[in-house]
């Protein structure tokens, strides 16, 4: 008679990453890594999410409406052309 | 009356003197004038004047009657109120100055005698009375009643009256007599004070047409009685002296030989023959007489002449010291006696000529005087005392018994004479001084340093109640001085060379509190707490450095530090200097082995969270968290220590292994208090990673997605990367039916979280699984790594499977393959068997399930070596800390050069070695330059390689 064996709890452990980005790139105008939040948060994750737009530039949502608030021109800080969310 | 005011006071006091001078002066001449028999009180009759008289202040009131007057109705009143004269300093009520103008009635006649100014002629008198009564026309009222009905007649109008009459008085100071005489016939003066005796006649009742004796106007009163008219007028007639007293011409000497022989009768220690009463009239009556001058100078040669035969007789005595001091002490104490005795016999003449007289001192005084200049100023009675005291107080101290009240009359004797200073002291301190030296040069190497203490402690309490109350502040604190200085002073650095650690080690806290406070006379504490930061930081090296101890290092810095802390606050009173001292010694040895005790604390926290560790209830567990924490603050490596603990942390949270989740809290909060919000930003972090985690799992519980999974009891914990250290990717193929678990729960993961993804980490995960052995059904709570080799099993038979396939099928890294193999074949629960059998797995093993395991739990954990740390997770720590630490050391690079724009290696080196608050080695300090250089910031000199430039 042979070994039965049958799994019945699971605990694993999954880190999460920003999509399409590699980890080790910086947001253009914090120049903190998108792993890290902005600076005016303290815990990366949901509370300090990116945005990108439409030009392929992406920041922390933080960042850019920041930027976006102080500059009426509304352009992207990396292109200098109307900035663009992209959904 | 009472007067309000001093001022008023004296003014009246002025005024008075004024009077009775003035009024003195009439009735003299009115006596003279009308040979009215003058009746003096005698002075050489002191005591008929008055037997029941006091001492110091008598009053007598002297009534002659003359029967023959009685006769004739009338009555013939003279009398004299005699009032020794007070101490003018000493303040007294003028009792009665009665300016009367409207009880004019009552008030028939006055007189008044001067006692002080003419002491001699101190008695006069005159003479009108008033008939009260049809049978005795003329009453006489003593004073004392007198003046009650005078006082209860007063009120305070009349108060207000007297004190208009004062001024008037006092506004008409230049008048004539005649209108002296005026005012004078309103007013009834009464008083004894300042010497003045004034003589009141009268009854205050008196008949309504009485009349007023006005001066020298008045030579004869005519009285009429109440039955006016019906009865001859009858005609009182006053005559004057017409010799006046004399004294005695032998009167001064005689008075004195009868003081004499009582000075003598005491000072030879005879019954006086004399009462003493007696004797004391007679030197009031003496000074009274003048004589008060003489009288002192016979006395002060009485005095004298005494101390001489004393001194006669010490000078004679051969004997020597306590002998010698016991006669001196005899003398002295007796001539006090005496001294006190004569001084109450003459107190008269202390009392008045001695304060009245500038340049004489008191009988007590120059009795004292006399033995200073007589006794003491023989050199060789001087010498014998001082010697004789000196040694006394020598063999006091050696232990030797002797009279302590001896020494004690001695030394007040000698502060009475007032050459306590100036004969005693010095030598007396020479001499401790010089005891004190042997003593400390003998003790200090004869006893051990606690019992040197005690003693010391024991001879500056003997010290201090040595003479209690007759030494001067100034020869105590000398005295003291002498013990401090040869004592302790002298000797500190050897005792705490030679005793202290040893005292240290013992932790004898009463003898380091003794110490302690012995020092703390001498200004000897920053020696000791030298010596106090010696010892911890000896100590604490001993403990820090060694490697085999690491395990114990922890636990036995915590233990070393309470013991210190102890002997800090309660011996050293928890003084600044000594908790910097430790401080900074503490500092100092736990920095020693750069990162180690970091590591070590961290661990050591970890033990304690963990959980398995029952024997710790809340409260201890939190007062060891504290503990640690202060050693933690000593650590300079708190990057490494930060490490260590979220590493630590995160397998506690992970694997769920965590012994309280308060005391994590807790925990956290106190790292944030001490090193500030940053510091715990990340270990904040993971917590809430562990939250949202859960919340995550109950939403997907609560999905259609999770009925999917079936009957698996799957958890993941979302982390975020950051937060977490960072782990080695561990490949590992999943068994499928997990697999599509794991995938169902990230497409619902990613469903609510929109722009992520995640990545599978196996090495942290856990899981239970339900193994029917033959023997039994038993749940084996596994690794995920040990899980999917024990799956490889499932359905194997009896077949086994080699490393190769093991490796090949699971994909799991080499060497962590090896590991969890071991675990599982060579562990406590073999759940697999090995052939060959041995402890170490190789590749070319086989392995097969076994068959006949058996135990007798139903849940059974198989330790997998992988939680225990392995060299590789230590080095990459530290490894990672480095990293961390480069940014560091390239900030301060940069700051500095910036600064300083050109600087030689050397002094680069240094400057940074003051900066960094970590440990580094100069090696790593010179790449980090080298890259500052391949990356622009700075050049080396073309010149002179070694000198770099800050490239701006």
């Amino acid at each position: 008679m042979g070994l039965k064996i049958k799994v019945k709890r699971w605990h694993t452990v999954a880190f999460w990453e920003w999509n399409s980005i590699d980890s080790s790139e910086v947001c253009g105008i914090c120049q903190s890594p998108f792993d890290a939040c902005c600076a005016d948060c303290k815990i990366p994750g949901d509370q300090c999410p990116l945005l990108w737009g439409k030009c392929k530039h992406c920041f922390h949502l933080h960042c850019i409406s920041k930027w976006l608030e102080t500059n009426n021109d509304g352009i992207c800080p990396l292109d200098r052309q109307p900035f663009e969310a992209a959904t | 009356m009472s007067i309000d005011t001093d001022a008023d006071t004296v003014i009246v006091f002025i005024l008075i003197v004024v009077f009775s001078t003035l009024f003195h002066l009439l009735a003299t001449y009115l006596h003279r004038f009308f040979f009215l028999p003058l009746v003096t009180t005698s002075p050489l009759k002191p005591s008929s004047s008055s037997s029941s008289s006091s001492s110091t202040q008598t009053s007598a009131v002297v009534a002659a009657r003359s029967s023959s007057l009685r006769n004739s109705s009338t009555i013939t009143t003279i009398t004299t109120i005699t009032t020794t004269g007070e101490s003018p300093s000493k303040k007294r009520k003028p009792s009665t100055i009665a300016a009367r103008p409207s009880d004019s009635s009552s008030i028939q006649g006055t007189s008044a005698s001067s006692s002080t100014s003419s002491a001699n002629q101190r008695s006069s008198s005159s003479s009108s009375t008033s008939s009260p009564s049809s049978a005795l026309p003329f009453k006489v009222l003593p004073v004392n009643s007198l003046e009650n009905s005078f006082a209860r007649a007063r009120d305070i109008e009349e108060q207000k009256r007297r004190r208009q009459a004062s001024k008037t008085l006092n506004d008409t100071d230049s008048m004539s007599t005649d209108s002296h005489n005026n005012l004078f016939a309103n007013a009834a003066i009464g008083s004894s004070s300042g010497g003045i005796g004034v003589g009141r006649a009268g009854p205050r009742t008196g008949t309504p047409n009485s009349t007023l004796v006005n001066g020298a106007k008045t030579a004869t009163v005519v009285r009429r009685t109440g039955v006016q008219g019906k009865q001859p007028i009858k005609k009182l007639v006053i005559k004057n002296f017409t010799v006046t007293p004399q004294l005695p011409k032998d009167y001064e000497l005689e008075t004195w030989k009868v003081l004499q022989e009582a000075v003598r009768a005491i000072q030879e220690s005879r019954p006086v023959p004399t009462s003493l009463e007696e004797l004391y009239k007679t030197c009031e009556n003496l000074c009274h007489q003048k004589y008060a001058d003489s009288t002192y100078n016979r006395l002060k040669a009485e005095v004298d002449s005494h101390v001489r035969t004393v001194v006669e007789s010490l000078s004679a005595d051969q004997t020597e010291k306590e002998p010698f001091l016991e006669h001196v002490h005899r003398a002295w104490t007796d001539h006090c006696r005496q001294l006190i005795m004569i001084r109450s016999i003459f107190l008269y003449l202390d009392r008045t000529f001695v304060l009245q007289t500038l340049g004489v001192s008191s009988i007590w005084e120059m009795g004292l005087e006399l033995w200073r200049t007589l006794v003491m100023s023989q050199p060789e009675i001087r010498s014998k005392v001082i010697g004789g005291i000196l040694s006394l107080v020598d063999m006091d101290r050696t232990g030797d018994a002797v009279s302590q009240p001896l020494i004690l009359s001695m030394l007040r004797m000698l502060s009475d004479i007032h050459l306590y200073t100036s004969l005693f002291e010095t030598p007396f301190l020479q001499a401790s001084w010089s005891f004190y030296h042997v003593e400390g040069g003998e003790y200090a190497t004869k006893l051990t340093v606690p019992e040197y203490l005690r003693h010391v402690n024991k001879r500056l309490k003997e010290e201090t109640h040595r003479f209690e109350g007759y030494l001067d502040k100034s020869t105590r604190r000398g005295l003291i001085s002498a013990v401090e200085g040869e004592m302790l002073q002298r000797w500190s650095d050897n005792l705490l060379q030679k005793g202290f650690e040893g005292v240290m080690v013992a932790h004898n806290l009463a003898d380091l509190k003794l110490w302690h406070d012995l020092l703390a006379r001498v200004n000897g504490l920053e020696k000791l707490s030298f010596h106090f930061g010696n010892y911890v930081k000896k100590t604490g090296k001993a403990l820090v450095i060694d490697p085999t101890k690491d395990d114990t290092m922890v636990e036995d810095l915590l233990t070393f530090k309470q013991g210190v802390d102890e002997v800090v606050s309660k011996c050293f009173n928890s003084s600044d200097l000594f908790l910097n001292v430790l401080k900074e010694c503490f500092e100092a040895f736990v920095n020693i082995r750069q990162n180690k005790p970091a590591e070590l604390v961290a661990k050591y926290l970890d033990l304690r969270l963990r959980s398995g560790n029952k024997e710790l209830s809340d409260q201890d567990l939190e007062s060891t968290l504290d503990r640690v924490l202060i050693l933690f603050r000593y650590i300079q490596g708190k990057d490494v220590f930060e490490a260590f603990y979220k590493r630590d942390l995160a397998k506690r949270l992970l694997l769920n292994k965590s012994a309280s989740f308060d005391a994590e809290k807790s925990m956290l909060s106190k790292l944030k208090a001490e090193c500030g919000a940053g510091f715990t930003t990340k270990l904040e972090g993971m917590f809430k990673d562990m939250d949202t985690s859960k919340d995550i799992m109950v939403n997907f519980r609560a999905s259609k997605m999770h009925n999917k999974i079936g009957h698996l009891d799957l958890h993941v914990n979302v982390l975020t990367q950051g937060n977490w250290p960072t782990y080695p990717p561990a490949e590992a193929n999943i068994p499928d039916q997990i697999s599509q678990c794991q995938e169902i729960f990230k497409e619902f993961y990613l469903s609510k979280h929109k722009g992520k993804r995640l990545n599978w980490q196996n090495s942290l995960g856990h899981s239970v699984v339900k193994a029917n052995f033959p023997l039994g059904t038993k749940e084996l709570q596994l690794s995920l790594f040990q899980a999917i080799i024990v799956l490889l099993f499932n359905d194997t038979g009896d077949s086994s499977l080699s490393y190769k396939d093991i490796r090949q099928q699971s994909n799991i890294e080499q060497k962590e393959l090896s590991r969890t193999l071991q675990s599982l074949a060579c562990g406590k629960y073999r759940v697999l068997v090995k052939s060959p059998k041995s402890k170490d797995v190789s590749e070319t093993d086989e392995f097969k399930f076994n068959k006949d395991f058996t135990a007798s739990l139903t849940r059974i954990k198989i330790n997998s070596i992988q939680l225990k740390e392995t060299k590789e997770e230590n080095a990459s720590t530290n490894e990672r800390i480095f990293q961390d630490r480069q940014f560091q050391v390239d900030a301060a690079i940069v700051r500095i050069m910036k600064t300083r724009k050109q600087l030689s290696h050397t002094l680069l080196i240094s400057e940074l070695f003051d900066q960094l608050k970590f440990a580094i080695k100069p090696t790593d300090l010179k790449k980090r330059i080298e890259s500052l250089i391949d990356r622009d910031y700075l050049e080396r000199d073309k010149n002179d390689q070694s000198l770099y430039k800050y490239v701006a």
